[in-house]
């Protein structure tokens, strides 16, 4: 060991310092009247790999076997209802009313091209002298 | 004779006795880091106390791959420290290098002020103190010193190697200083 390593450790040794026997009751009745602190759980120690697939291996068992009971006993539990058409439900649309508000502006614009038509062929063939 | 691990058992279990068992070895130890930390013996004293209550009630905490000394300095150095910022809050700065109340200062023979633990005191800071006091009056190794500061391995080693340095310049300086005065 070197000079100043030695030199500490002497120098700590002459630091004198006594536990009196009034520190040593102090210390003796705080430690009775002193509880240990509840024990905190322990952490879980790690588990191997096989443990983690075999649970998860059984919690997908597990999972198939719930939905095959449940679908099992729906078919066997409940009787299926007669297939309805969804068309027959369906109320039977108008179209009619809602056709002819639509279309009958364009009837009468095609009347109106129509006679115009007409009387321009008419003047044509009273200019030719037909 | 009763084991250390033994004792530490029995004292788990709520053995008060075991515990005072175990901790007799270390008491007058930790006293005197307390001394050199605290602003009063009184306050090394409580301190202590502090330290062994502490000890005895959350050993269920203590990892036996420590050494149990390593353990008890850690929560010694907390109590320490919490003593320290209340001394600072409530005693006046001058008051706690005063010679006459300076607990290390008291606990030195009055033939013996040239104690370099004093000199280490003044020149480093409170945690590379403590890594010098575990390693040198201690005998810790570096890992355990780091545990017991909650510092990392190379932390301790460089702040043991500054605060060699700074003390080794104390210890030269003065020797110089008395040859030339001698």
């Amino acid at each position: 060991m070197d000079k100043l390593a030695n030199r500490l450790r002497r120098d700590a040794e002459r630091i004198n310092v006594t536990v009196s026997d009034e520190l040593d009751h102090r210390i003796e009745a705080s430690l009775r009247a002193a509880a240990p602190a509840e024990q905190r759980p322990q952490a879980p120690r790690a588990r191997p790999p096989l443990f983690w697939w075999a649970s998860t291996l059984t919690g997908i068992a597990a999972a198939l076997a719930v939905i095959a009971i449940v679908n099992f006993q729906n078919q066997r539990d409940e009787p299926v209802p007669p297939a309805v058409p969804v068309a027959e439900l369906q109320p039977p649309i108008v179209l009619r009313m809602e056709a002819a508000m639509l279309t009958a502006p364009l009837e009468e614009e095609l009347e109106n091209l129509q006679s115009d038509l007409k009387k321009a062929e008419e003047k044509v063939r009273r200019d030719i002298g037909l | 004779m009763t084991s250390e691990l033994q004792l530490i058992d029995a004292a788990k279990a709520g053995s008060a006795d075991a515990f005072s068992d175990l901790v007799r070895g270390y008491r007058e130890r930790l006293l005197r880091f307390l001394v050199t930390r605290c602003a009063s013996v009184a306050d090394a004293e409580d301190a202590l106390q502090e330290t062994l209550i502490n000890a005895y009630r959350y050993l269920d905490s203590y990892d036996p791959r420590w050494r149990f000394s390593t353990w008890l300095y850690r929560i010694a150095i907390r109590n320490a420290g919490k003593l320290h910022v209340a001394d600072v809050r409530f005693v006046d700065e001058a008051d706690l290098r005063d010679e006459e109340n300076d607990p290390l200062l008291q606990c030195i023979a009055a033939a013996e002020k040239e104690n370099l633990w004093v000199a280490a005191r003044r020149l480093l800071n409170d945690d590379v103190f403590a890594a010098m006091w575990l390693r040198y009056a201690e005998d810790m190794s570096v890992n355990d010193i780091s545990r017991a500061l909650d510092r990392s391995v190379s932390w301790t080693k460089v702040n043991l190697m500054r605060g060699r340095r700074a003390l080794d310049a104390e210890l030269n300086g003065a020797a110089e200083q008395s040859e030339a005065y001698g």
